[in-house]
């Protein structure tokens, strides 16, 4: 007997939480949004851009330093050829994921949440490719011949080897950040022009002006951007995945053990999303806090990141029991050895901090009261991050530093110059982020706007929805 | 000819003086000295004239200027007017010469690029050459340049000029003088000549043969024997059976060691046609290089060793004595059996009698004659161990009133109860002849600067005695710098003689005087002179039954010489003390060396945290003396005794100022030459240890701990090797090899390679299609005819460094001092890899053996390098080796990490930028100077391989067969490394290569290196069992 079906009317925007709390109008988000770039920072902004500005400068007087020398100053030695540099390489780039897989990816998925967040992960990914691209630029010995890795053409035909992982990744770093960087701008033209429109100076008016290619707000306009948009997100989408599917060959092309891995690429991209999420979360729950605009950047929105978390932190961590199965599996020795001197070796120490920061602390989502909350949340995404780091430092140096031949093992320690070049990498991407908060509109007002119930009356979708039905 | 009034103008005689200040009145020497200036004052004023005189003066200067570019440079550079015989600048040339090293002289022949000797190589055609050289022979390059040698004579420290030398010489020819000299032992007929005329003029001479490592006890002990101080040469090519009772005769120090490791080699090669080979016993009192090589081992304090000895004599039937152990009597079987084929012999730290019992064990056995030669030197008796002791009591008693000191540093290395320092205090005058200021130099009344050999006309002769004469390569670097028999001669006539006239002088009468310039001119050529050599003796029987000292018990100490840097002699060389250990690895230090059992009775331990290791510093007395030595514990070393190496603590001065770069330059810290000397501050003085006698054992020794604690940096950790699952140096007994010849092969990758036809090798490669060695480039290339590879044998491989050390000269390896090695950045193209083997089941044991394998650059033909460099700065060369472009190296090291043998090595600081410019001089021009930031590694000598093909080319002819030898194939005594052109059927390298025994390294990975090993086969006794 067929039941009758439930005629009874629930508001679709009921069954979700509200993406835009506080019953903000249109209004109401420019002006929370565009407040900020146009008022005098508060006192944490200036503390906050003191102290990673000093820690820029660090990092410019010890590049100096290490241009001066010889990459001796860092701890890399002879089976350890790579060190830190690599490592905070691998780092930054996978920090610089989440942007635009929150943009690029998110939005083709249709996940109208991510509109609160996307502005700022876009940034976070702009800067923090730029902190990944600088650290092989300088981790090579002769900086100043570097262009050799780019196709120029020259008379003596003399070109890149295209065989080279290296390449490979030279171009998919600077492709991604091109992209990325498109895309980004694109998303800012039409909250430039709303700055432009707002700006009290002529100054003001004169840049945004001409940054926002005199929008108008145009039908016609919001037309060809709204493909536009889509088109670049089609495009980056597929750079998300490739990326650190291009950086992972670094490790995979190679044939020491731990590195020899087909499992690298997609463990990569995992891992890449779960810290990109991790220092989104870390870097929103500062400045929803600082900025009061937890009306837009909700409890929701984290918990839906922490979910996210949850997800590929798990995945990450499957990759790592899958890679002991496959060294038990192949029968190989050296395949074997690398991975018992992961968990037990030297530098176990590192091996389970990973492992506990990547697969243990993670596992906490599955508690929604933990998931809610926000110093757990917070706790977490830095642990998450820290975890992350100590990732690539395993891949990266316990595979090299006990490779074949017992002969040439050795013992890589990190310098303090090794240390405070992170350090100063965080300093270059908090100036730049805190540049960014300054200056430009933090949250994409006019996508906000597109999720309030009021930019869509007659439930379109949710009609649309039960006619398919 | 035209007279021009300007240039011709008349002088202007002064009559009233002009001045400009005092001192150019008082024309003060400074003054003039400033104001010696190329052109007088107001040379370049316009002259003031008339047309016409300007006219003339500027005719002057054209005609003048075409005449000044003719002007002599100020400079003391040596432009080839007058174009030296035979030289072309930018071809080496290569002079026959000869090394004096430690009372023997070693045949050589020595490169020069453009006047400066650059490589020392052993001299192939000498009877007593074979062409190989040691570790030490090598190393003595950078002597040469070593930037402190001693520039200037010094009189009591302050600088002196030669004339006033030759002064005090002819003072000392008035009156009679009591005239003491302490000599290196030499074996240089104008030495011995100028001895005689020494001892002719002064009215009482002492000369003593003065060894810094004690008393020669081989030459004691044949002595007591026979009668005789016979030198004995040991055939271990013709020897079934050998026991070393502490004779460690294949390790770097032993002074016969190149012979012994060719010989030795030469009874261990096991190949199709020669399917035997010789056994070798060592019981020894320290892990060694011979202990390495041992079938059997067994490791015991050196006075156990004796009693072995005496147990071996009486299993023999040659002594009455208590019934011998096991192990004696089993040695005494197989001994028996050899049926004269068989040596005996016993190392340095045995007492004189225990050699005579050898000696006598080999008489009974019928090896005299067979497998031992003995010559007849004619050297007189041997130096008595007495003999120091009652010189210094003569100096302390005032009865020597000129002591020599011919390149002996006594102050440093005498027995210190002797106090000999005091006792030179005594000495009117005492004259000290050394490379440095050294120790002695400086408590000595004259220190006089030796000329480096390279610098210097001399002669000796070689261990069998071949008369070989040395002939200079370079003028002293230094003016001052005189020879040991110019000094010599100085002294014992009052008047300076050339080197040159005295070595003619000494060799007339050999030479005969018709033809004398003729024949000097063919020994010069050739370096030496033929049939000169000692004559073999048979000694009767020996009547030899003195009886064994006893130990006192107690803890033992054992000095050995260095195998890195002698008797202290190659302190200051750097290559000597960035060369690792042969046995512990051990760079730029001395320890003290005790085994895991005694360690853990002591309580003390070598701990390895983060790379090195941080051992406990101990206090070691003995004799009266203590000094302080980290301790270092070696798998292996027997129970119960210590063993410590000479040569370090040294002090020596220089003149050269100290690199001090600003906070932000790190040149002052990884320059070795920045602070001081390089020897000043490497280690303790062990000769501290020493009693009177300097014998090299000490018994009774304290060991307290100091509770401190003291990085000592390797360049190898301990790691034991998992042989069934790392399949790296591989081995079988004999009698396993002649049943499965191809036994290396059994170890091949374990999965799908295991039986014959799925060999890994037989698997398509992924990439054959389009195989670099695939493209026209190549395979249309001249080059391509030859493909180069190399073999190394296991089986005679001593990993005595000799090799390495002729790597580092002939391709400019810098050296990067004790602390980048401790950061694991050592530069060394060529290592030698140490493992420890274990039995089956035990962890780690107390008495493992130990297996070498050096390791250069593999040239895989599927190099990792290559393909993952992102500039191409590696590639393939057409003839099959893996090249380094440094022109085109960014310094990415994924190449070094790609690497599964990690022999790259990374340029991680400018090294070069910081080499003193003596120093320069040693480098090879025909190998590129790395800058910092750029990876390097061994290039197979690819300059030697293309100047040998270069050759050819003139010549117009195909290579021949084995005409490229690598400068570490060259080095080697034991000739375990081949190399050649695999497309050559028959070729060394190829027979070799298709030797059964051939394996190559991790081929699984399917990298396929043109390195091949041949796995090492062990003799072991089929009836004897192993002991801990």
């Amino acid at each position: 007997m067929a039941t009758v079906p439930d005629k009874s009317v629930t508001l679709p925007v009921g069954d979700a939480p509200p993406l835009v709390t506080g019953n903000l109008g249109f209004h109401d988000i420019t002006q929370l949004v565009s407040y900020h770039t146009e008022k005098r920072p508060p006192s944490t902004w200036y503390l906050a851009f003191a102290v990673s500005s000093t820690l820029l400068a660090v990092l410019l007087i010890l590049i100096a330093y290490l241009f001066w020398n010889g990459i001796g100053v860092w701890g890399n030695n002879n089976p350890v050829g790579w060190g830190w540099p690599i490592v905070n390489f691998v780092f930054w780039v996978g920090i610089g994921h989440a942007g635009t897989l929150i943009s690029a990816i998110l939005f083709l998925f249709r996940q109208r949440w991510r509109t609160a967040i996307n502005r700022s992960a876009e940034a976070m990914t702009l800067f923090a490719v730029i902190c990944a691209l600088l650290f092989p630029t300088i981790h090579v010995g002769r900086v100043w011949v570097i262009y050799w890795t780019l196709p120029i053409p020259n008379q003596m035909e003399m070109w890149p080897q295209f065989k080279s992982p290296l390449l490979w990744d030279v171009f998919a770093v600077s492709v991604y950040f091109t992209v990325s960087l498109i895309f980004w701008y694109v998303g800012l033209v039409p909250d430039v022009a709303t700055l432009r429109d707002r700006a009290r100076s002529i100054w003001r008016r004169r840049i945004m002006g001409f940054l926002s290619l005199g929008w108008t707000g145009a039908n016609r306009h919001w037309r060809n951007y709204e493909k536009t948009y889509l088109l670049l997100a089609a495009l980056a989408t597929p750079l998300v995945l490739s990326v650190h599917s291009v950086v992972s060959f670094d490790f995979a092309v190679s044939i020491i053990p731990g590195w020899h891995t087909t499992i690298f690429p997609p463990y990569f991209v995992a891992g890449a999303i779960f810290s990109g999420f991790a220092m989104v979360m870390t870097l929103l729950i500062i400045a929803r806090k600082v900025y009061s605009i937890k009306n837009i950047i909700t409890l929701d929105h984290l918990e839906k990141m922490a979910i996210i978390i949850l997800v590929t932190g798990t995945m990450v961590g499957f990759a790592y029991i899958t890679e002991f199965f496959i060294a038990w599996y192949s029968q190989v020795e050296y395949e074997q050895y690398a991975f018992l001197n992961r968990a037990t070796g030297p530098y176990a120490w590192a091996y389970w901090t990973m492992m506990s920061c990547n697969l243990l602390f993670p596992q906490f989502f599955w508690i929604k009261r933990l998931r809610r909350s926000i110093p757990f949340l917070f706790v977490t995404s830095i642990i998450v991050n820290i975890g992350m780091w100590f990732e690539r430092f395993v891949i990266t140096v316990i595979s090299l530093h006990r490779d074949f031949l017992p002969s040439s093992w050795d013992y890589f320690n990190p310098t303090m110059v090794d240390i405070l070049t992170l350090a100063g990498s965080f300093g270059l991407f908090l100036t730049l982020f805190l540049l960014f908060l300054r200056f430009l509109p933090m949250v994409a007002m006019a996508e906000v706007k597109v999720v309030l119930p009021e930019s869509d009356p007659h439930f379109y979708d949710s009609h649309d929805d039960e006619e398919e039905a | 000819m035209i007279s021009l009034p300007i240039v011709d103008a008349p002088v202007v005689v002064q009559t009233s003086r002009l001045w400009r200040s005092l001192p150019h009145l008082r024309q003060d020497s400074e003054f003039v000295e400033s104001n010696q200036e190329e052109f007088l004052p107001g040379a370049s004023n316009p002259v003031s004239g008339s047309r016409r005189h300007f006219l003339q003066l500027l005719g002057a200067s054209m005609a003048l200027g075409g005449l000044a570019a003719c002007r002599r440079p100020v400079e003391h550079v040596m432009p080839f007017a007058d174009r030296p015989e035979e030289l072309i600048p930018g071809i080496p040339l290569r002079y026959a010469t000869a090394m004096p090293l430690r009372g023997i002289i070693k045949p050589l022949v020595v490169k020069s690029n453009d006047g400066r000797p650059t490589k020392i190589e052993g001299n192939a055609q000498h009877p007593n050459g074979f062409g190989s050289t040691g570790v030490f022979e090598q190393a003595s390059l950078l002597n040469l340049y070593d930037p402190d040698r001693s520039q200037v004579l010094l009189r009591n420290g302050a600088e002196t000029s030669w004339d006033d030398f030759l002064s005090l010489c002819q003072r000392l020819q008035l009156g009679s003088r009591r005239v003491a000299v302490m000599a290196a032992p030499s074996s240089s007929p104008t030495i011995a000549r100028l001895r005689a005329e020494l001892e002719a003029s002064f009215s009482m001479t002492t000369w003593l043969d003065y060894r810094a490592e004690g008393i020669d006890t081989e030459t004691l002990g044949i002595e007591l024997a026979f009668g005789a101080p016979y030198r004995p040469v040991y055939l271990f090519d013709q020897a079934d059976m050998i026991v070393s009772l502490d004779a460690d005769f294949l390790g770097p120090t032993a002074q016969n060691s190149g012979h012994n490791t060719r010989s030795f080699a030469e009874s261990r090669r096991v190949h199709a046609d020669k399917q035997t080979m010789s056994r070798l016993y060592v019981a020894e009192s320290t892990y060694s290089s011979t202990g390495l090589m041992a079938d059997h081992r067994r490791r015991m304090t050196s006075a156990d060793v004796s009693r072995l000895a005496v147990e071996l004599a009486v299993a023999l039937g040659l002594r009455e004595g208590d019934t011998p152990g096991e192990f004696a009597v089993h040695l005494a079987a197989e001994l028996q059996a050899a049926q004269g084929h068989c040596i005996v012999l016993a190392g340095e730290t045995q007492p004189a009698e225990v050699h005579a019992l050898c000696a006598i064990i080999n008489q009974s056995l019928g090896a005299i004659g067979q497998t031992v030669k003995l010559l007849d030197t004619g050297l007189g008796e041997a130096t008595r161990p007495e003999a120091l002791a009652s010189l210094v009591s003569d100096m302390r008693d005032g009865l020597v009133d000129v002591l020599i000191m011919l390149g002996v540093n006594p102050v440093y290395d005498a027995p210190p109860n002797l106090s000999f320092a005091s006792a030179l205090e005594r000495v009117s005058d005492s004259i000290h002849v050394g490379l440095h200021v050294d120790e002695t130099a400086r408590l000595s009344t004259w220190h006089v600067p030796a000329a480096h050999y390279l610098e210097t006309w001399g002669d000796g002769r070689t261990w069998d005695g071949t008369w070989t004469p040395i002939q200079p390569l370079i003028a002293p670097l230094y003016e001052a710098a005189r020879s040991d028999s110019e000094i010599l001669g100085a002294l014992a006539s009052g008047s300076f003689e050339r080197g040159y006239e005295q070595v003619r002088a000494t060799w007339q009468p050999v030479l005969g005087n018709e033809d004398f310039e003729s024949t000097w001119r063919r020994v010069l050529h050739d370096g030496f002179l033929a049939d000169t050599g000692f004559d073999a003796v048979v000694p009767a029987a020996s009547e030899f039954d003195g009886a064994i000292p006893a130990s006192p018990g107690g803890l033992e100490l054992v000095i050995r010489l260095d195998p890195t840097v002698l008797d202290g002699s190659f302190a200051n060389n750097a290559w000597c003390q960035e060369l690792p250990d042969p046995i512990t690895k051990i760079v730029w230090d001395n320890v003290a060396i005790i085994s895991p059992a005694t360690a853990r009775e002591l309580d003390v331990s070598a701990t390895y945290k983060r790379g090195r290791y941080y051992s406990d510093i101990v206090t070691l007395s003995a004799n009266g003396q203590s000094i302080e030595l980290p301790v270092w514990v070696l798998p292996g070393h027997p129970d119960n005794t210590v063993t410590v190496n000479l040569g370090y603590g040294r002090n020596i001065e220089t003149t050269r100022p100290e690199r001090d770069t600003p906070f932000w330059d790190t040149d002052d810290s990884t320059d070795v030459y920045a602070r001081g000397t390089i020897a000043t501050g490497v280690g303790a003085n062990t000769y501290m240890l020493r009693d009177a006698l300097a014998r090299p054992i000490a018994s009774g020794l304290q060991v307290s701990k100091t509770g401190r604690t003291y990085m000592v940096v390797t360049t190898q950790d301990h790691g034991v090797l998992d042989v069934a699952a790392r399949p790296l140096i591989r081995s079988a007994t004999l009698d396993e090899y002649l049943d499965n010849p191809a036994f290396a092969l059994e170890h091949e990758a374990p999965t799908p390679g295991k039986d014959e036809k799925t060999r890994f090798e037989d698997y398509p490669t992924l990439w054959e299609d389009h195989h670099p060695t695939g493209t026209p480039a190549l395979r249309d290339s001249d080059y391509w005819q030859n493909q180069w590879g190399m073999v190394i044998d296991l089986n005679t491989c001593t990993g005595c460094n000799a090799c390495v050390v002729a790597c580092q000269a002939e391709n400019n390896v810098q050296v990067v001092g004790k602390k980048e090695v401790g950061n694991g950045r050592e530069l060394h193209w060529l290592r030698i890899d140490r493992y420890f083997l274990s039995d089956d089941g035990v962890e780690v044991s107390d008495n493992p053996k130990m297996v070498v394998q050096p390791m250069p650059c593999q040239h895989c033909e599927n190099a990792p390098c290559e393909s993952v460099c992102p500039v191409a700065a590696t590639v393939h060369s057409p003839d099959g080796t893996n090249q380094m472009i440094y022109n085109r190296c960014i310094g990415t090291r994924y190449c070094a990490n790609n690497c599964p043998y990690k022999v790259r090595r990374f340029n991680y600081y400018n090294w070069s930028k910081t080499i003193p410019s003596t120093v320069q001089m040693a480098q090879n021009p025909d190998v590129s100077i790395r800058f910092r930031g750029v990876m390097e590694k061994c290039s197979f000598c690819i300059q030697r391989i293309r100047s040998v093909q270069k050759n050819a080319g003139l010549e117009k002819r195909p290579l021949h067969r084995d005409e490229v030898v690598t400068a570490c194939q060259q080095a080697c005594p034991a000739e375990a490394i081949t190399f050649g052109d695999l497309n050559d059927p028959g070729s060394k390298v190829s027979l070799a290569r298709s030797n059964p025994r051939s394996y190559t390294m991790l081929a699984e990975l399917n990298i396929r290196p043109r390195v091949s090993y041949l796995a090492r086969v062990n003799n072991p006794s089929s009836n004897m069992v192993e002991s801990a």
